[in-house]
């Protein structure tokens, strides 16, 4: 079994900048992979590589296909949706619809009604007079009404309420995802997908500083919440960052002797946004964040 | 496969009809109504000046008895006389839709959404192509066949109160189905004739950061300005050979609504003015015996392929 997405040593530059930076990586079929990282990290960058949709150097295959040559035809088994919903404004929804019906063999006009069914969005208004939201409401049902064996989404939640980001989170996990599909997620929002995501990747100057599995990640990483007297002795056994929270330090440990750490202060797993950003300040001259109680 | 490819391209046309609807359909249909407005307004002239009808009745008369070939003459050559108008606003409508079809996508980002199907970008282009030569110019046709028919019908009318026979006077000299595959082969003869221009003005829309229609202007001319300037300064004569008005001179001597291929080297009284003139297969046909009109489609399987190629490698910036 080919791996769904398949890269090694994946560079692009911009003139003096590397959008991407000699990236590895595998990502199996049945997965849902969150690529998290910071504005201008390269994650947009590595998508277009993946979608056939920007040049690149290195080894890359996608579903066993080299996607900057043969796009087309990857494109019968990989769905996307770019960071802002791009429906063409001139098209009314029911064009969309038909043209995909048309042009992609997976697409289901009875899925794609079922989750439009849930919206305002209706058939013969044009996608111009649509608002932001429905915009993307609607793109995601096309989306979502293809049997594609990889679904890559680029922020796909922009501009919509919270009440359908939950909605559509749900239905993803629990319609739409099976073990012979993968889902790749890039968002800001890191707390509304930590939950669905298999798999974790950090992306920061076009090079990947986490890749691994939730369940790794649970393993590795573990946040220790200590009272100011103990800071000294916790700051002993280098920590990866370290925040104020309530006038408690709260120090994020990387395999770390999980005996001595208990003596310290009390113990949780740290959430996706705190280790991400403790994995990306790393290095900064200043990794300490002094978080302010909201 | 074939079946498939097939419906990709009709389906990727019918988004071309959705996304201008104005050009395509409108346009021709306004051309139309307008062209019966003006015909009505005579008519509405006509009968305050000549309340009797004594003098339309014998015009009409005088033409019922005209022998048949002078019939055909007039009545053919009126109505594709109407179709010029068509023509050249067609042409009008194909170049800019060209200039943008590649670019507005790009322009609104919607490309994100056209590249997610499973359509190969020679299809996207081939699309565009078929639009401009077959789809524009049969919906410009249908415009200008039911413009034919209704102009007929009023002309009928008119004749039947005059008292002459509409079928003989009007009908059989229009000779429809002649004149009709006369227009459909030579659009699709001009289609091929022009198809280096199109195939210029897809190439410009598919890589200029913006304003295409002006870039694809902009080059030929600036060219033939350079060429101008040159010769002149160097041998102080003007070049035999140029360019842009190479370009000029295509979109000039189009194969419709003169069918015929004219020289205008100073003797246009030769030109005798007989149906030949629009009538004829024959010189529709001639073109395709012309060098100029191979030539011209190497150059445009040239460009097409630059197009396909910097289509490929388009994203939304």
């Amino acid at each position: 079994m080919t791996a769904t997405i398949h890269a090694r040593n994946l560079r692009r530059h911009f003139g003096q900048t590397r959008a991407l930076d000699g990236i590895d990586l595998d990502i199996p079929a049945g997965r849902i992979v969150g690529l998290i990282g910071p504005n201008g990290a390269g994650k947009t960058t590595a998508l277009k590589a993946i979608l056939g949709l920007g040049s690149y150097q290195g080894e890359l295959e996608v579903l066993g296909l080299n996607p900057a040559r043969q796009r087309d035809r990857l494109m019968e088994d990989v769905c996307f949706i770019a960071d802002v919903a791009v429906l063409p404004r001139w098209a009314r929804v029911r064009h969309i619809i038909d043209l995909t019906e048309k042009l992609h063999p997976r697409f289901s006009r009875e899925t794609c009604m079922h989750y439009l069914k849930n919206t305002k969005v209706r058939l013969d208004a044009k996608v111009k007079a649509l608002s932001k939201g429905m915009v993307v409401q609607l793109h995601l049902a096309v989306v979502m009404a293809i049997d594609a064996k990889l679904l890559v989404l680029d922020e796909p939640t922009l501009g919509l309420d919270i009440l359908f980001r939950k909605q559509f989170y749900s239905s993803l996990l629990n319609e739409y995802f099976d073990e012979g599909r993968t889902i790749v997620i890039t968002t800001h929002q890191v707390e509304e997908v930590e939950h669905i995501l298999t798999d974790l990747i950090f992306i920061k100057d076009g090079k990947l500083i986490l890749n691994s599995s939730m369940d790794d990640v649970h393993e590795r990483y573990t946040e220790v919440m200590v009272r100011a007297e103990h800071a000294e002795a916790a700051r002993q056994l280098a920590p990866l960052h370290e925040r104020v929270l309530f006038g408690r330090h709260i120090f994020l440990y990387d395999q770390t002797d999980m005996a001595r750490l208990r003596e310290l202060g009390e113990i949780h797993k740290p959430s996706v946004a705190d280790l991400f950003v403790a994995l990306m300040s790393n290095g900064d001259s200043d990794n300490i964040i002094a978080e302010e109680a909201a | 496969m074939i079946s498939q490819s097939v419906t990709t391209l009709w389906t990727l046309m019918r988004r071309e009809l959705w996304e201008s609807p104005v050009a395509f359909k409108w346009t021709p249909l306004a051309i139309g109504a307008f062209l019966l407005l003006m015909a009505i307004v005579t008519l509405v002239i006509g009968a305050r000046v000549d309340g009797e009808m004594a003098f339309t009745g014998d015009a009409l008369r005088i033409l019922a008895e005209q022998p048949v070939d002078q019939q055909r003459f007039i009545i053919s050559g009126m109505l594709f006389s109407v179709a010029t108008i068509f023509f050249q606003l067609m042409l009008l409508v194909i170049l800019f839709y060209l200039a943008g079809s590649l670019y507005d996508d790009r322009k609104d980002r919607s490309i994100l959404f056209w590249k997610s199907l499973p359509v190969s970008d020679g299809m996207t282009v081939a699309s565009k192509v078929a639009t401009a030569c077959l789809l524009v110019p049969g919906l410009f046709l249908a415009a200008i066949i039911m413009t034919h028919l209704a102009l007929l019908l009023i002309a009928s009318g008119y004749s039947i109160v005059a008292g002459v026979n509409p079928l003989t006077t009007f009908w059989l000299p229009a000779s429809l189905p002649r004149l009709w595959s006369i227009m459909a082969v030579g659009l699709l003869v001009q289609a091929l004739w022009l198809l280096p221009i199109y195939a210029w003005l897809l190439f410009c829309s598919s890589w200029a950061p913006r304003l295409p229609i002006l870039i694809a202007v902009a080059i030929p001319a600036g060219i033939a300005i350079a060429q101008h300037t040159w010769t002149l300064a160097t041998s102080l004569s003007l070049p035999g050979f140029n360019f842009g008005l190479i370009m000029l001179k295509r979109l000039g001597s189009s194969i419709v609504p003169m069918s015929a291929n004219i020289q205008f080297d100073g003797h246009l009284s030769d030109i005798e003015f007989h149906e030949d003139l629009f009538m004829s297969f024959g010189n529709v046909f001639a073109h395709l015996a012309k060098p100029e009109m191979w030539i011209g489609l190497i150059i445009a399987v040239a460009l097409l392929a630059a197009a396909v190629w910097v289509r490929r490698r388009a994203t939304d910036n």
